[in-house]
């Protein structure tokens, strides 16, 4: 558990090698070390080999110790070596000139090595440190690859900051990306760098030129155009040029992918237009024909029984009136199918879905229909035992309403009604037997106002094209597939859900 | 003395259709254009019936089903475009007795007339308890239920589910009423339970469950007991 971990590393108590003290018992023991090893070969080696330990010391002090109790380590060696060995033993003397020479020489020696080694020490925890970047950069690109909004971009940007410094960090994005840059609770002189960063598009801070005098760095997010916001590091040093270059690796990878988001998000609408634009057009064209026409036959039938109503025959005024009522019926559901396509199209609200019954659904298309089927043409064949699904029954009436008058209106035989499951699928499909639809005319049917014209029937195209939409913004599909033996066969499949209500049946 | 119906409706061509169709009909018929004009007359004095159209220029004809509900029982028959489906049930649970979506026939709206009527003062009366149609036979006071000459077993919650369609016998009841009535008013929400247990009542009713005769399905409204 996450909390206890903590708790355990804060209460581990720290390495020896992590004490502030340890570096200068370290030297103490390495020089007692050599003097020590030093005396007890005093009768058997010679001054040159004595002198050989405490460079060896001092070599050991540079490649382990930080570069000051190295520096000391050197120093000491030398006036120990002197003190302990060198005649005049026991003092800081020393007798000859050779012997000082051999002193100098062997203090320019370690000196010289401990300053090499402390440099090289540091190019390796820079070279360490570059490579760790390194990778947090592509770890957040990979993140950023896959969000999808801006408040993740955020979030991702934020923990990049935090874990590369230590801070604290504050990220501001400008809206659209956000609705306030600013956190409320942030304070005034960060909120007034972040917006002189953002409105100038210019790093400030020690080191980057600008206002030298702060003790935090200000980056911009992205150019002048787009600026996308600003982040605020605080607590940095001016000569930490590898760690600001970090910094600006991670401001842009973050601009750059808010940008690739802002310019989705309008590929998105201006699509979106597009295909509203085109609706609105096709509708236009359906209403200068498909509407007229009705309209004409009604007001002619109308008409025609205002002003010689008595001259007509009985039948003849009947069959007048016949025809206005199912001309005006037709009227009434391209008027229906025409505003629900619109309403669906815009998709500004998802259908409102419930628990409903595959098999309630159909018989209540099917009690609708067979005024117009008093042949009993259609043949539904629901097996017992189908499983609820979440749909809007409504706009599901409306979709098997539609392929079953289609199918009534272009063939003469009998019509399947079938509805199976099948991976994880509810699957509905009317078949008739009426002229089989073209290949080039298979996927052009499903436009709106496209319509297998060779029929010589009326209708406004508008059916089908209201299926698919109705079955895809359920998550399922409409398709069409020749039959066997000639006919048509249109399916649309409904995905199930995983879980059927839960609860208790009281 | 001729039934008095109100038609409250603000086109003026299905004004005169829905006045000159009842008055064939032998209802007296009234007509008021908004709703502030309806309640007036209502006030004034209460027509038998009330046919009213949902969408009006002074408000959605909701208000008014909730404030003549509140102190009469008169069948109130609701009239309303497809896209007003939400009002419309919302209407139905306010204690509208039934709706017509336009475009409909004169024939559908007398056929709903007759069925409120039949209904309408049931509250003083005795209840409906008895229900016949074709081969089926419903008797709530003995709890009997035969179809085709065999009787039923229903278990206690189909009894009761199938009791209130009997009850408004001819009237769609909504959702949200049937779940109130039969299951309890903290499961209006659970249609699933609706779907499940009318799947049970159908299959023991129905000859054929997938072309219902007896409980017809309002796509998206609720359940009606057919009675013609």
């Amino acid at each position: 558990m996450p909390v206890v971990l903590r708790w355990a590393h804060m209460k581990a108590p720290t390495p020896l090698s992590g004490q502030p003290w340890f570096p200068w018992l370290a030297v103490v023991a390495l020089l007692s070390a050599a003097t020590v090893s030093g005396s007890l070969l005093d009768n058997h080696v010679s001054l040159t080999s004595e002198a050989m330990l405490y460079v060896l010391v001092v070599v050991l002090a540079s490649y382990t110790l930080e570069y000051l109790p190295s520096v000391v380590c050197a120093v000491a060696a030398v006036t120990a070596f002197n003190f302990f060995f060198v005649p005049p033993r026991w003092t800081f003397e020393v007798d000859s000139q050779e012997h000082l020479l051999a002193l100098l020489v062997m203090l320019a020696v370690a000196l010289l090595i401990s300053h090499q080694s402390a440099l090289l020490r540091r190019e390796t925890r820079l070279a360490h440190l570059n490579a760790l970047r390194a990778t947090r950069v592509q770890e957040l690109a990979s993140q950023l690859a896959n969000a999808t909004r801006a408040a993740d971009v955020l979030a991702a940007g934020q923990s990049a900051f935090n874990q590369a410094f230590a801070g604290p960090c504050m990220l501001a994005l400008l809206p659209p990306d956000a609705a306030a840059p600013f956190a409320p609770d942030l304070p005034a002189d960060v909120r007034e760098g972040l917006q002189s960063c953002m409105r100038d598009a210019a790093a400030l801070g020690p080191g980057t030129g600008r206002w030298p005098g702060l003790n935090a760095w200000y980056l911009p997010l992205g150019h002048a155009d787009p600026m996308c916001g600003a982040v605020c590091i605080q607590n940095i040093a001016a000569t930490d040029f590898a760690g600001r270059a970090h910094a600006q690796a991670l401001c842009a990878l973050l601009a750059q992918t808010l940008w690739r988001l802002r310019l989705s998000q309008e590929m998105q609408k201006s699509h979106a237009e597009a295909q509203h634009q085109q609706v609105q057009s096709t509708f236009l064209a359906a209403i200068s024909h498909d509407l007229r026409t009705p309209l004409a036959a009604v007001v002619g039938a109308a008409s025609a029984l205002q002003t010689q109503g008595d001259k007509l025959s009985a039948t003849e005024q009947a069959r007048l009136l016949a025809s206005i009522v199912s001309e005006a019926s037709h009227l009434s559901s391209i008027t229906e199918n025409t505003l629900q396509l619109v309403q669906l199209t815009n998709a500004a609200q998802p259908p409102r879905r419930d628990w409903e019954s595959m098999e309630e659904i159909v018989g209540a298309v099917l009690a609708r229909l067979r005024v117009r089927d008093s042949t009993r043409r259609i043949q539904s064949k629901v097996p017992d035992g189908l499983p609820l699904i979440q749909v809007d029954a409504v706009l599901i009436a409306q979709l098997i309403a539609n392929l079953l008058d289609n199918a009534l209106k272009y063939s003469t035989d009998a019509i399947q009604l079938q509805v199976r499951l099948s991976d994880g699928a509810m699957q509905v499909c009317v078949k008739d037997r009426g002229h089989a639809i073209p290949l080039p005319l298979q996927q052009s049917i499903f436009e709106p106002y496209a319509r297998n014209d060779q029929s010589g029937q009326r209708g406004a195209g508008l059916g089908l094209a209201l299926g698919r939409a109705i079955a895809s913004v359920h998550g399922g599909s409409l398709t069409l597939h020749p039959r066997r033996g000639g006919g048509n066969s249109f399916c649309f499949s409904l995905p199930l859900s995983a879980q059927q209500p839960a609860g208790e049946m009281p | 003395m001729n039934l008095r119906v109100l038609v409250v409706e603000d086109d003026a061509e299905i004004r005169a259709l829905i006045q000159s169709s009842l008055s064939v009909e032998g209802f007296t018929v009234q007509t008021a254009v908004s709703l502030s004009e309806a309640s007036a007359l209502i006030r004034h004095d209460l027509p038998d019936i009330l046919v009213l159209d949902l969408g009006l220029p002074d408000g959605d004809g909701l208000s008014l089903v909730q404030e003549v509900r509140k102190t009469q029982s008169l069948p109130i028959l609701m009239v309303s475009a497809r896209h007003q489906e939400a009002q419309k049930i919302q209407a139905l649970d306010a204690g509208a007795d039934d709706y017509l979506v336009k475009p409909f026939s004169v024939g559908e709206l007398l056929a709903r007339i007759r069925v409120a009527l039949r209904h309408r003062g049931t509250a003083l009366a005795a209840a409906v308890t008895t229900h016949t149609l074709d081969d089926l036979h419903i008797d709530l006071a003995s709890r009997l239920v035969t179809v085709r000459g065999q009787t039923l077993h229903l278990t206690p919650t189909e009894f009761k589910l199938l009791a209130r369609l009997v009850r408004s016998a001819g009237r769609v009841v909504t959702h949200r009423q049937l779940l109130g009535d039969v299951w309890g008013a903290e499961f209006t929400e659970h249609t699933h339970y609706l779907r499940l247990y009318m799947g049970q009542l159908r299959a023991k009713i129905e000859q054929d469950p997938a072309e219902p005769r007896h409980l017809l399905t309002e796509t998206g409204v609720g359940y009606r007991l057919a009675v013609s």
